[in-house]
């Protein structure tokens, strides 16, 4: 007998579906899976041996031959252990095939028949609702991420013995039928729940093997069953999942309760007393989506400025969200308590990082830290002490927003659309020009400062010093009346944003940053009195053409702060100074 | 005899042997009178001066190689080489003690007729350092003196260029062999004060720079200068010894008051308590060094130097008039120690209420126009 269940399994953050092929004949006794799989996926069938074994199902003395299509694609993760189980006993004519159709199952089974959670959910559904699925059996661990894609019903599924008996007994067919299917595709295949035994073994190929009866015989086994399936929380949860509403409830409660966790962690601009112009900058990068580098002496307060700009951002949409959260799905990042990420991301990597921890490594690499601060903030501290290495891979997430890992079997593209807030002493012992404290030799500033490549320098739009705090600017708390707090500044960027998405509506720009040299004389045109002041201040500060393009950029964004249409000279004037 | 020299090709031979220093050489001067006879010696004479593997050698260079090929060799290379006591030898360096015995130097000596001055201060300087050692080389290279500094980072480097760009004579003295520059990205400046000046050294060629090299060339500065101005100075500086070996021959030293509270003026601030002759303007300096010293002969001042009085005043306060409110209130917090925007946000703001935004428009338009320097991009001092 041949079964085939659909399953689904991810390269990079990609995915695909996969066909789980059984077939189940008579011959020597065997288990043999085929497929281009890795170790844990061969594992499988130990998993689910003694799964089924211990949920009371005697596998009967036949060559079972299990294959993941297609076959030459390489399969790595434990998610095949549930759709293979469910097969065997497809296969074994002990579930009808209809009852699996246009469902992809997903699931690693613990030796005791538990269903646990796996890595990358999220893609994995979003292509099964492309391919145009019904449905989705999901450990419950995975349930809360699941229901974040709409349109497609989620089964959770707690321990495979339940699941079975609901397979066998037609639940999820019998709500397919009442919704789309006619009777006649399955005449009387859907027996009601309760004569489930019966089921097995019909038309069954193999007259000795009858599983079901040792659950039978096993008086609490089937006790249990049968409780878990009358009236209990899950089994009422799982047909409750067939409205809509509810679903946009949990997603919205998770929403919520993501909100409270940013008012919960009250970081505030306000906390940071004096560094005006840093918040002013702040506030520059966060509006515009520019990267930004803090230069200044040790404890001034650059890693709290950095630490506060998500805090300025806004909230991630719900688009976003997604995004961001498939990516930490398949880093295996997401658990119960965050089935989603609603809030920005904040990484902050050691200095000592690799490479190859920035970037995503691994054979079937993972998405490095570049991407997992995708749509969120990539705070590097101490920028000079980072391996050159290390700076120069991010070149290309920089320019393209995206990271490109090649491998030997293919090239994965993982999204990397972050900002970077980076951090740097001016000198090796971070008090230059303060002579006072500073005896670093010019060489040694030099070297220290040659660390960061200029194209680095080039990438990034705003540069800006921290100064050293007095003690009265300590103990005179007059940061009450700063106008630079969370939320103005928050309602400023908000503001803009707004600007940015008229201004960029249509097109694939999204924010200021973006604006490439080519569309300069679209977005930024200057006037008569600009150009002329440009003219001037090229010449007598030596810009570069690239120091131009910046300049324009946030020229733009402090326009869009000031409320005004065009970039004035007022507006030039200050970008000039964030030039670095 | 079977070798024939003169006593400045014997000296240069003995002083191109390896593992013969000054100190064997004073004992073989004592012991036969004359380089000459010292060079030329058997070698049952050097037994009872030198070890057997110091004298040998001697003896094995001076069979290859002849004594007069080192002296030829090293003016092949263009480099001039004078010992104590010959015509060209400063006169100055002979009345010091522990005068070296030879020099070597590219491009002159200092003339024995014209006054110089020694401008030394610290490598890691402050604006204001800067500023300073750049106006008194200025004054010093109008007024016809020569400049004298060690060629090393920071004040050094900074007076020797302003003098030679001035069109002044400057020298330096090196702490290595001649032809070695040290630090290298002083090459500009070797180069052109060889032209305008000269760089000197009392080590053979091909010697590196050594630490305790720099201390023994100190002397030889404050030696060959009438006068040293100290600019910067921290409490525990290599400059001051510059100041104690020009002390001990007899050389007035004048050093920059400065703020108590900056490090680098701590040394300068110590000397003037002890006795140093505080420096208040250029010109001033100029007047009391020329009372001080018999030169009869100097060359004549400039007409234009009663001018300059003015422009070395003027930069940062003279052209407050053309200023408007906001600048001036930017100008009055400004000095020659770079400062960031933050910073001078903090200083303005007990004064006026300027936003961010308002003040880096000044500071741009201050920048455009020359009135401010933009240092690495975000740090701003007073131009000059």
């Amino acid at each position: 007998m041949y079964s085939n269940v659909l399953s689904g399994g991810f390269i990079g953050i990609k995915s695909y579906i996969v066909g789980v092929e059984v077939d189940v004949s008579r011959a020597l006794p065997g288990f043999d899976m085929v497929g281009k799989l890795s170790c844990e996926v061969r594992e499988a069938k130990e998993r689910v041996k003694v799964a089924l074994k211990n949920c009371g199902v005697e596998l009967p003395p036949v060559a079972i031959t299990v294959n993941l299509s297609p076959a030459d694609i390489h399969k790595s993760g434990t998610a095949y252990d549930l759709p293979i189980a469910i097969g065997i006993m497809c296969a074994l004519g002990s579930i009808d095939s209809s009852c699996i159709a246009d469902t992809l199952i997903i699931g690693e089974l613990g030796l005791n028949g538990e269903v646990r959670r796996v890595n990358g959910i999220l893609p994995i559904i979003m292509v099964a609702k492309e391919e145009g699925m019904k449905r989705c059996i999901v450990p419950s661990g995975n349930y809360d991420e699941a229901i974040c894609i709409e349109g497609i019903e989620i089964v959770p599924a707690d321990d495979f013995n339940t699941l079975l008996h609901s397979l066998q007994c037609g639940v999820f067919l019998h709500a397919l039928q009442s919704n789309e299917y006619s009777d006649n595709d399955f005449p009387g295949s859907c027996p009601p729940s309760g004569s489930h035994s019966d089921t097995v073994g019909s038309g069954n190929d193999f007259p000795d093997s009858c599983p079901p009866s040792g659950s039978h015989s096993d008086t609490v086994r089937s006790d249990k069953a049968l409780s878990l399936h009358s009236n209990t929380v899950r089994s009422d949860k799982a047909l409750s999942l067939h409205s809509d509403a509810v679903r946009s409830d949990k997603t919205l409660s998770l929403h919520n309760n993501a909100l409270i966790k940013d008012d919960k962690q009250s970081l505030d601009f306000a906390d940071i007393k004096g560094q005006e112009t840093c918040k002013r900058a702040a506030l520059i990068a966060a509006a515009g989506f520019h990267h930004l580098l803090i230069s200044g002496p040790p404890g001034a307060g650059k890693t709290m400025i950095a630490k506060r700009l998500p805090t300025i951002m806004p909230p991630l949409s719900p688009e976003e969200s997604l995004e961001v959260s498939t990516i930490y799905s398949v880093s295996g990042l997401l658990n119960e308590k965050q089935p989603l990420i609603t809030m920005r991301p904040f990484l902050s990597p050691h200095h000592t990082t690799t490479r190859q921890a920035l970037t995503g490594g691994g054979t079937n690499p993972r998405p490095g830290i570049v991407s997992l601060s995708h749509k969120g903030v990539l705070f590097l501290d101490e920028l000079p002490e980072f391996s050159r290495d290390c700076l120069e891979v991010l070149r290309e997430p920089l320019e393209d927003k995206t990271i490109q890992i090649a491998r030997t079997r293919s090239t994965f593209t993982y999204p990397a659309d972050f900002m970077l807030i980076a951090a740097a002493n001016p000198c090796p012992c971070g008090y230059y020009p303060n002579r006072n404290l500073c005896n670093c030799t010019e060489p040694m500033i030099a070297k220290y400062r040659n660390k960061i490549s200029g194209p680095m320098m080039d990438r990034i739009d705003l540069i800006v010093t921290a100064e050293k705090i007095d003690i009265d600017n300590l103990i005179n708390n007059t940061a009450s009346d700063s106008i630079y707090t969370t939320a103005n500044m928050k309602k400023e960027v908000m503001r803009v944003r707004q600007i940015e998405d008229e201004r960029f509506k249509g097109t694939s720009l999204k924010y200021n940053s973006d604006i490439t040299p080519k569309l300069m004389e679209l977005y930024c045109p200057l006037d008569a009195v600009s150009k002329q002041y440009m003219t001037n201040a090229y010449k007598a500060m030596n810009l570069t053409a690239r120091s131009y393009h910046k300049i324009l950029r946030v020229a733009r964004t402090i326009a869009d702060l000031d409320n005004s249409h065009d970039i004035q000279v007022n507006h030039l004037k200050e970008a000039l100074c964030y030039r670095g | 005899m079977k070798y024939t020299c003169d006593e400045t090709e014997a000296l240069c031979f003995l002083q191109m042997t390896p593992g013969i220093y000054n100190s064997q050489i004073k004992k073989l001067y004592d012991r036969f009178g004359s380089y000459v006879t010292a060079v030329t010696a058997d070698e049952s004479d050097y037994k009872k001066v030198l070890k057997s593997d110091e004298y040998e050698i001697i003896l094995a260079r001076r069979e290859i190689s002849g004594i007069t090929g080192d002296y030829q060799n090293l003016r092949s290379k263009g480099i001039n080489y004078c010992i104590q006591g010959s015509a060209n030898f400063p006169k100055k360096l002979m009345n010091i003690p522990d005068a070296p015995l030879s020099l070597y130097y590219k491009g002159a000596l200092p003339d024995d007729k014209r006054p110089v001055v020694a401008i030394i201060g610290a490598r890691n300087c402050s604006g204001y350092g800067r500023q300073m050692a750049r106006e008194y080389a200025l004054e010093l290279a109008y007024n016809g003196i020569s400049v004298i500094s060690g060629l090393a980072r920071g004040i050094d480097a900074l007076a020797e260029n302003t003098a030679i760009d001035a069109g002044g004579i400057s020298y330096g003295v090196l702490g290595s062999g001649i032809d070695i520059c040290y630090p290298s990205q002083n090459r500009s400046l070797y180069d052109k004060a060889v032209i305008n000046g000269g760089i000197i050294s009392e080590y053979p060629p091909g010697t590196p720079a050594r630490p305790f090299m720099f201390p023994q060339r100190n002397r030889i500065i404050s030696g060959l200068s009438d006068a040293v101005i100290v600019i910067e100075a921290r409490e525990r500086s290599g400059t001051l010894i510059t100041v104690n070996t020009a002390l001990s021959q007899g050389k007035d030293v004048y050093a920059l008051p400065g703020r108590t509270t900056d490090s680098l003026s701590y040394g300068c601030n110590k000397l003037i308590k002890d006795g140093a002759v505080p420096l208040l303007r250029p010109f001033e300096f100029i007047e009391e060094f020329r009372a001080r010293l018999p030169y009869n002969n100097t060359a004549p001042t400039p007409s234009y130097t009663d001018g300059n009085k003015n422009v070395t005043e003027s930069n940062a306060f003279g052209d407050n008039m053309f200023l408007t409110s906001n600048e001036r209130m930017v100008m009055s917090v400004m000095d020659y120690n770079p400062k960031s925007a933050g910073e001078i946000f903090y200083e303005i703001s007990e004064k006026a209420t300027l936003t961010i935004p308002e003040l880096l428009q000044i500071l741009t338009d201050m920048t455009i126009q020359h009135k401010l320097k933009c240092i690495d991009g975000y740090n701003y001092c007073i131009y000059n």
